[in-house]
């Protein structure tokens, strides 16, 4: 089973260069709006999602934006980077992955990438786009996980409710694989950076590695955390996963601070309709 | 056949027989089910977090938010349809938590305590209870006859 999964790995297309041909434009201080324009213009499927959503009360732009050229000059660097890789990421969530419908690992994604930008506005008084992509891309093991765990999930949840396993270490002794590891493995063959590739694979296992080196990686396990606790799950791992009581102690998160966190993904989950309409249901 | 769909946050009540009252995925927050059998009226409360005072605005804003504001509107809106208190059925499902949580994100565990506490200092008597444990839980009230099923993940449906 190992071997079919991780040769339909390859089997994924290649992840838009969209992306990283706008991020390597916005670089430069005094870039150019046409440049980036005709790049995304290029990439129709991003074109069409990235205007449904720019249009979204999460980026507060007053204006209404009708073309990708309103989108590049009153989104701003940092949001259209956002918008276009929310474009980009949604058109691989194609199949239900852990949960019943297309659009639950969507929406708790989408959540995910949400509560990392609270968290890192919280501890570092700023937003990181980064750690917004790794977010978004998290479960992506998923997608590919998901039917080989779907017949299992008998075996599984024998493993979960009755020998005490978490989740992660039930699908790594029925499956062989667990799904961080393997959206890991995905993020390579993406040509992700390392930095983004161990936040994936390790977002369900920040004690593995020094906190110190990546923060995304306990960012990350935090605001998935969160989404569960939230009841945002995208699938039917639900709360089986291990919490690490050092993460917390080393952000100072109190308790009040964690309830806040929640009430404000509320609040934007509510702006951000377009964002997690861009999926099918 | 009408479906209530109550989100996070949220509360919906009802009289009318062919109406069924769900909500899904409950991860720490509660769902709160109450049912008159003489009216045949009931109600259900989705909420996130045990006590108010952590934002008084949002409380005002979304009482379902909250356990302490969040009970006592569900009651309420149930009397305004003709329910009773004494007959009224009270069963909750939720407030699951992360393994091994025991020094942080107690929040599954919090909402219990917070919910029996309103329910015992009211004299109000919960019937039936499917709480805790790690698994996200998807609950359904029919109003014809005041069954109430739960679901949890990689669980079969039962009646609570």
């Amino acid at each position: 089973m190992l071997d079919r999964i991780l040769l339909s790995i390859n089997k994924l297309p290649a992840f838009p260069a969209t992306v990283q041909r706008v991020t390597e434009l916005l670089k430069n201080e005094d870039y150019s709006v046409n440049e980036i324009v005709a790049v995304i213009k290029f990439d129709q499927a991003v074109t069409a999602n990235v205007l449904k959503i720019s249009n979204s009360a999460y980026f507060g732009v007053r204006q209404k934006i009708k073309t990708i050229h309103d989108a590049v000059v009153y989104l701003g660097q940092q949001h259209l980077i956002r918008a276009i890789q929310t474009a980009s990421i949604s058109k691989f969530f194609t199949n239900k992955g852990y949960g019943d419908k297309v659009s639950e690992l969507w929406e708790h994604s989408v959540a995910v990438a949400l509560m990392s930008q609270i968290l890192s506005r919280h501890m570092y008084q700023k937003e990181n786009s980064v750690l917004y992509t790794a977010a978004l891309l998290h479960d992506v093991g998923k997608l590919v996980m998901g039917e080989y765990v779907q017949d299992a999930s008998k075996k599984i949840f024998e493993l979960v409710n009755n020998h005490a396993y978490s989740f992660l270490e039930a699908e790594e002794e029925i499956v062989g694989i667990n799904h961080a590891d393997l959206g890991g493995r995905i993020a390579e063959y993406w040509n992700f950076p390392a930095e983004i590739r161990d936040a994936i694979a390790l977002h369900h296992r920040p004690n593995i590695i020094d906190l110190e080196g990546n923060p995304l990686i306990s960012l990350i396990y935090l605001s998935d955390q969160f989404c569960l606790t939230m009841g945002i799950d995208g699938g039917m791992d639900g709360l089986a996963h291990r919490g690490f009581s050092e993460v917390t102690k080393k952000f100072q998160l109190r308790e009040a601070d964690i309830e806040k966190c929640m009430l404000l993904l509320l609040e934007q989950l509510k702006q951000a309709n377009e964002l997690l309409g861009i999926v099918d249901k | 056949m009408a479906d209530l769909v109550v989100g996070i946050s949220d509360l919906k009540c009802s009289g009318q027989q062919s109406d069924v009252i769900i909500t899904y995925a409950l991860g720490s927050c509660i769902a709160v089910v109450v049912y008159d059998p003489m009216a045949r009226v009931g109600g259900m409360l989705h909420f996130m977090l045990p006590d108010s005072t952590l934002d008084k605005n949002k409380a005002a804003a979304a009482p379902g938010m909250f356990a302490d504001t969040g009970v006592p509107l569900l009651f309420k809106s149930c009397y305004q349809l003709g329910a009773e208190k004494k007959r009224l059925i009270v069963k909750i499902a939720g407030g699951a938590s992360i393994l091994n949580d025991a020094d942080y994100f107690r929040i599954g565990q919090k909402n219990i305590t917070a919910m029996r506490k309103i329910f015992w200092k009211n004299n109000v008597l919960i019937k039936a209870e499917d709480t805790g444990k790690n698994c996200n839980r998807t609950v359904k009230l029919q109003l014809a006859d005041g069954k109430c099923f739960v679901r949890s993940s990689g669980g079969a449906v039962e009646e609570l």
